[in-house]
């Protein structure tokens, strides 16, 4: 068994149990079972899923750090969303939104990086709730 | 001896008192519950991202950071005070200014960032070296807010010639007490309480790449800390404070009703003797 933390600045999440869990790293998804070794990594956008006897929970997260160490996961976020918090239907919205102002290549006023990372979390959103 | 009119006065003056320290409790229970909250959940989030930036300092020997590497030929202190926008809550601000004073008195080569109404107050009195303020900004903590403090700070410590920049507020410990910090933000400090495990780790992208965005994210959450527990230890010591008036003014109106009663008994008293002994000398 391995331990699943999850703290945001509004408090402590997740604080479980669990027998594996994915964490979208910066370099590439990776599951953490028993006995990994320790590690440090960014996260980045993705799908965050904890796995308890076969049962698993998926989470939408956005960015944050993960330390693995001796069978345990803390995960230091802004903000983390369980599947069936999200909004799927405002997470479209957001997606189209972004997706327009994204199209506007030659519009000066419009901050791409802000879009495009709105357009991230909206498809992380919606990838999640399926 | 007072007399009866006065007495009367001042019972229903303290009671009006009485009336408006007990709103003030009311309404600063209420405002520390949320700063409570918010100052205590933030709190493992401030230490894990801190204690991750000691891990990977454990392990590198040198780590090329104007943010991590000491200055030790630099002598100017960067000094950021947070006191409250408002008086009435016990020895909240005058502690903290206090411990300024005896700050600036071992460093005086210090410029001061003062954050809330009461700290401003006192640097103009004492002609101190403030190069910015803030105030009216606790009740509303914003991301934006406090992204431009932080960047302020940063760049600051950047671009001019500081050895460090240095905290000083109060921490929420409880209701009835709080802490006063004086904690060094940048260059980022040794923290020996954050328990690291020395252990090999594996980092992903790199080590550089990761504390980086850590540093960056440190000061940001440095700040918020600082002014969430700043706030909640403001309410909690204001909620003592009004308290403990509310109690006195009770305890001065029970003192007074007695006087109060005292007296009035003891007209009457007089005026009976006068009306029986009048009556008497008219019998004889």
């Amino acid at each position: 068994m391995i331990n699943v933390k999850v703290i945001l600045p509004s408090g402590i999440k997740i604080d479980q149990e669990c027998d594996s869990c994915i964490i979208p790293g910066v370099d590439g998804d990776f599951a953490v079972l028993e006995g990994h070794t320790a590690f440090i990594t960014k996260i980045r956008p993705g799908l965050v899923t904890i796995d308890v006897k076969k049962q698993s929970t998926d989470y939408a997260i956005h960015d944050g750090f993960v330390t693995v160490e001796d069978n345990k996961v803390t995960i230091v976020s802004e903000r983390i969303e369980k599947a069936d918090e999200i909004d799927k239907n405002r997470a479209e919205q957001a997606m189209k939104r972004a997706k327009e102002r994204l199209a506007q290549t030659n519009n000066s006023e419009i901050d791409f990086r802000r879009a495009e990372s709105a357009l991230k979390r909206a498809i992380t959103r919606i990838r999640t709730s399926n | 001896m007072a007399n009866i009119k006065d007495l009367k006065q001042r019972i229903s003056s303290i009671t009006n008192t009485r009336q408006i320290t007990n709103a003030m409790k009311m309404v600063a229970a209420a405002k520390l519950r949320k700063a409570q909250a918010s100052a205590v959940n933030l709190r493992p989030y401030a230490d894990e991202t801190a204690k991750m930036i000691q891990t990977l300092r454990a392990k590198q020997t040198i780590i090329d950071h104007p943010f991590l590497s000491l200055r030790p030929k630099k002598e100017k202190i960067l000094l950021v005070v947070l006191t409250g926008d408002k008086g009435l809550c016990g020895s909240f601000n005058s502690q903290i200014l206090k411990k300024t004073e005896s700050f600036l008195k071992k460093h005086p080569n210090c410029d001061i960032i003062s954050i809330g109404k009461k700290g401003n107050d006192f640097f103009k009195k004492h002609k101190a070296n403030v190069i910015d303020t803030f105030t009216g900004i606790f009740q509303e903590l914003n991301h934006k807010l406090i992204t431009e403090i932080a960047q302020e700070l940063e760049h600051k410590y950047l671009n001019e010639d500081y050895k460090e920049v240095v905290f000083i507020y109060n921490a929420f410990k409880s209701a009835i007490e709080s802490e006063i910090v004086h904690k060094t933000i940048l260059p980022v400090a040794n923290n020996d309480e954050l328990e690291v495990k020395k252990l090999e780790y594996l980092y992903e992208p790199d080590e550089d790449t990761i504390i980086e965005e850590l540093v960056n994210k440190y000061t940001f959450i440095e700040v918020k800390r600082a002014l969430a527990e700043s706030f909640a230890a403001e309410n909690a010591s204001r909620m003592t404070a009004m308290d403990n008036a509310t109690e006195n003014a009770s305890e001065l109106i029970n003192t007074l009703s007695l006087e109060y009663n005292r007296e009035r008994q003891a007209s009457i008293t007089t005026e009976i003797i006068e009306v029986s002994s009048g009556a008497e000398a008219i019998n004889n």
